[in-house]
């Protein structure tokens, strides 16, 4: 057991998207108290100052080779708010569709890659399923490979409305750059169809429908067929679901909006007084503050409109490269779980109702993986070959915008100013800058601070980080 | 010492003697060798003993990786993952903290000069590399303490060869290319943002069974996929020869397919074989959707004015200066056409090169 009173730093970690540490001070055995470091720090927000605006959409994409499509859609929502500019209604599908492929593979290349591997670690080596876990889940196991495969096939979706993925050009401010022909719709039907018969057969065993229509996490927990019911087995055995608790305030941007409005709802949620997840709270962006009090960075508490991005590695009291976003004053948790929670779908509002755990943000992006499958294949076959899809219109000489989507991970926001016919200034919030925020100015932990604490030595910390699925390279930019 | 061969890790791995002898004939195809290649191909990786991969991650944003494990047969990709998998790679492997550390350490003493380090990203050298910390020490630290060993270093990406967009002025971080931090050790740059999957795959693969470069241009590039200009190969170049230019995003003539060089496209300018390989299993490439080629694989696109300004330093409809150095050596090779003799000198040339530094290497395939 870890002394009591002393300090490990868990670092370097794998299976997560760029370089985190995290230092933990134990006692009787448990985390105590807990700092997230980001350790990588590049300066998108200082390199776009001076460019042109629409360099946005080729520039920012790059923050991220995992959710690069939602950072293009992120830069170019804002762009277009900032020119008056909205996409077409069959142009807004087209990103979607795009958009919501992205998600889904994050989900699935998370469960696959980056989340269950850690079940085949020599730490669970006593349990029961230790033994199927590791021939059915290790790296470059069965369960790996078929979702590899999936995976590359239904990236053709990429390929036919995007051109290339990571890293697409195809989103414009206006619209897509590419309207997809008759044939292109038959393929991106097929297509979607094909993944969902994996899915069925493969990670939930059953109907993906069946699994979007569970009502409570008991009825859940009866679930054992697939790759779902097998981590299922798992999370119970291992107490999952009693693990890595977050603030209890749940937000999100609204996912997948097209002409009939979000996919997903925009608001947020919290915990009542009772421990139940409240009403539906609209979201004001207004209340949004980036705080570098414990960041390596130079500036004040401002809102990303006016903020401002100014290294600074000798700041005292700083152990990070990420400032502290808060939502009027307190750290907000976002991701898919969050997405499902603000939507009000009843499992999560159950699951949030036992404190939102690391089993919680698990079946939140499971979730939303049936869902999502169901969105695209609908929205698929509602594609126009010959309908417009992009609006035309010139960036300003002068303006400001907001672009907000959801990312896989949560919570995405670009704000940008342009003057001069140049970026004034560029600030971007992403997902895991929420999640895996420091302390603020009044020393409020960020969420996976707050998580942490409690959880025992061992297989358990790294668990409770993945939950969250970070993506690094997107917290510091 | 036991020498472990590829295919023994192969047939460990569950791949059965039939996929092996199909990956043979994909890689002979995808490197643009002739069926004759193959059966020298399957002997190598029975008899050579395995060349162990570091991959290391600096100032990055994880593309590489993505397109790489995305890359188009699965077959190819389950064996060049099961070739690198037992060594380092902190996006995929296993082990995680000191134990992660301890198998960067353990791979370095066990493989001493004869392990591949495969790059991703780059050292910030800024205030003495605080902007990248991997394991508590800067990511230029691991970089130089996993390059003093290797045989040879592969940068991948446009981060690693060239700096790419966190290079952008001002540069805060000071990003800075592998080759320009390690200057004693072969680097073979693999650039683009990311690599094409099929590329990425290729050349990897051809280190491994050859255990040896392949033929690079000046700029360090392998010539088998870099040696032609989008332009050259673009589907789209009839309408550039005849006049006929798209002038706004998904106008008539965007559907009709014309030339997009006035949106700004560098394919004229570029490098690479996007137009020929493709992207998503051959399925489009930027051009294919409607937008300009923005010159990824080249140094410095980050920072040449905007992504959508029109080239002004290419000669028009077709007259070419430069054709000759265009041409030749490995027009076929990524394409349908096997340029074997092509090929054949390439690989000569190649075992000249190695032969003054590892005269044991090479009979194989002599």
């Amino acid at each position: 057991m870890r002394e009591d009173g002393t300090r490990h730093i868990v670092g370097p970690f794998n299976r997560v998207e760029g370089d985190l540490e995290v230092v933990l001070d134990f006692e009787g055995g448990r985390v105590v108290r807990a700092e997230v470091v980001s350790t990588l720090f590049r300066g998108f927000e200082r390199i776009l100052v001076g460019k042109a605006p629409l360099d946005a959409l080729t520039i920012t994409p790059r923050i991220c080779g995992i959710c690069s499509i939602s950072q293009s859609a992120a830069a170019a929502r804002a762009l277009g708010d900032a020119a008056g500019l909205r996409p077409p209604p069959q142009g807004m599908l087209a990103i979607q569709i795009i958009h919501g492929v992205e998600n889904l593979v994050d989900h699935l290349t998370h469960f696959y890659l980056f989340f269950m591997p850690d079940f085949t670690r020599p730490d669970h080596a006593a349990r029961s399923w230790h033994g199927a876990a590791t021939a059915r889940f290790g790296v470059g196991g069965p369960a790996q490979r078929s979702w590899l495969e999936a995976r590359a096939r239904i990236m053709h979706v990429m390929g036919i409305l995007a051109g290339k993925w990571p890293h697409t050009l195809a989103i414009q401010p206006g619209g897509v750059t590419r309207a997809p022909d008759a044939r292109d719709r038959l393929k991106l039907v097929a297509q979607i169809r094909r993944l969902r018969r994996w899915l069925d057969e493969t990670l939930f065993g059953d109907g993906a429908e069946a699994f979007a229509a569970l009502g409570t996490p008991s009825d859940l927990l009866a679930w054992r067929k697939g790759d779902v019911g097998r981590y299922l087995a798992i999370a119970d055995d291992l107490g999952l679901g009693s693990i890595g608790s977050g603030p209890g305030l749940w937000l999100s941007f609204g996912a997948h909006e097209t002409a009939e409005g979000p996919l997903f709802a925009r608001g947020v949620r919290r915990l009542d007084g009772t421990g139940r997840p409240g009403v539906l709270e609209p979201l004001d962006t207004a209340d949004i503050l980036e705080d570098p009090s414990h960041a390596w960075d130079a500036g004040r508490p401002a809102h990303p409109s006016v903020g401002d991005t100014l290294p600074d590695p000798d700041r005292e009291g700083a152990y990070s490269w990420c400032k502290a976003p808060r939502l009027a004053g307190r750290p907000a948790e976002t991701g898919a779980f969050a997405r499902q929670v603000v939507d009000g779908h009843p499992l999560a509002l159950g699951l949030a109702g036992e404190g939102g755990s690391v089993h919680a943000r698990i079946v939140g992006r499971l979730l939303e993986v049936a869902r999502l499958a169901e969105a695209l294949e609908r929205w698929s076959i509602a594609l126009e070959p010959d309908a417009r899809f992009i609006e035309h219109g010139a960036m300003p000489q002068e303006g400001r915008g907001e672009g907000l989507v959801e990312a896989a991970r949560g919570a995405l926001g670009h704000w940008v100013s342009i003057g001069e016919g140049r970026i004034l200034r560029y600030q971007i919030i992403a997902p895991t800058t929420w999640n895996f925020s420091p302390r603020d100015a009044s020393g409020v932990p960020g969420p996976l601070e707050q998580a942490l604490v409690g959880c025992p030595e061992g297989a358990m910390v790294q668990h409770v980080v993945r939950s969250f699925d970070p993506c690094m390279v997107c917290t510091v930019h | 010492m036991q020498t472990e061969t590829f295919y023994d890790v192969m047939r460990r791995q569950g791949i059965t003697r039939r996929s092996f002898m199909k990956f043979c004939s994909l890689t002979a195809a995808a490197l643009g060798l002739g069926p004759a290649f193959v059966p020298k191909i399957a002997h190598a990786m029975q008899t050579k003993p395995r060349t162990p991969v570091i991959w290391v991650h600096g100032l990055e944003c994880t593309c590489c990786s993505e397109s790489f494990i995305r890359s188009a047969h699965p077959l190819a990709k389950d064996v060049v993952l099961s070739m690198i998998s037992l060594d380092y790679d902190d996006t995929l492997m296993a082990a995680a903290g000191h134990q992660a550390e301890a198998a960067f350490e353990d791979t370095i003493e066990k493989y001493k000069g004869n392990y591949i380090l495969a790059v991703e990203g780059n050292p910030p050298l800024n205030e003495d590399g605080m902007f990248c910390i991997v394991g508590g020490k800067p990511f230029v630290d691991q970089l130089r303490r996993a390059a003093e060993h290797a045989k040879a270093i592969i940068s991948w990406g446009a981060c690693a060869s060239y700096g790419c967009v966190q290079a952008a002025k001002p540069n805060p971080t000071r990003a800075t290319p592998v080759h320009k931090v390690i200057t004693d050790k072969p680097i073979i740059k693999v650039p683009g943002c990311p690599p094409i999957a099929e590329v990425m795959t290729g050349v990897i693969t051809y280190m491994l069974t050859f255990d040896r470069l392949p033929d690079l241009d000046r700029q360090g590039r392998p010539k088998m996929f870099y040696s032609q200009r989008i332009h050259d190969k673009c589907y789209r170049r009839p309408h550039f020869d005849a006049g006929q230019f798209v002038e706004s995003w998904d106008d008539e003539n965007a559907r009709k397919g014309y030339c997009l060089y006035k949106m700004g496209c560098k394919g004229p300018t570029t490098y690479n074989a996007c137009s020929t390989i493709r992207w998503n299993d051959g399925v489009s490439f930027p051009i294919q959707s409607g937008h300009g080629c923005i010159g990824c694989s080249e140094d410095g696109f980050w920072d040449n004015g905007s992504f959508y300004d029109r080239l002004t330093n290419i000669k028009q409809f077709g007259i070419e200066a430069n054709a000759d150095e265009v041409g030749m050596a490995a027009a076929g090779v990524v394409g349908a056409g096997v340029a074997v003799h092509a090929a054949v000198s390439a690989l000569k040339r190649a075992q000249m090169k190695r032969q003054a530094a590892a005269p044991e290497k090479i009979s194989e395939e002599a």
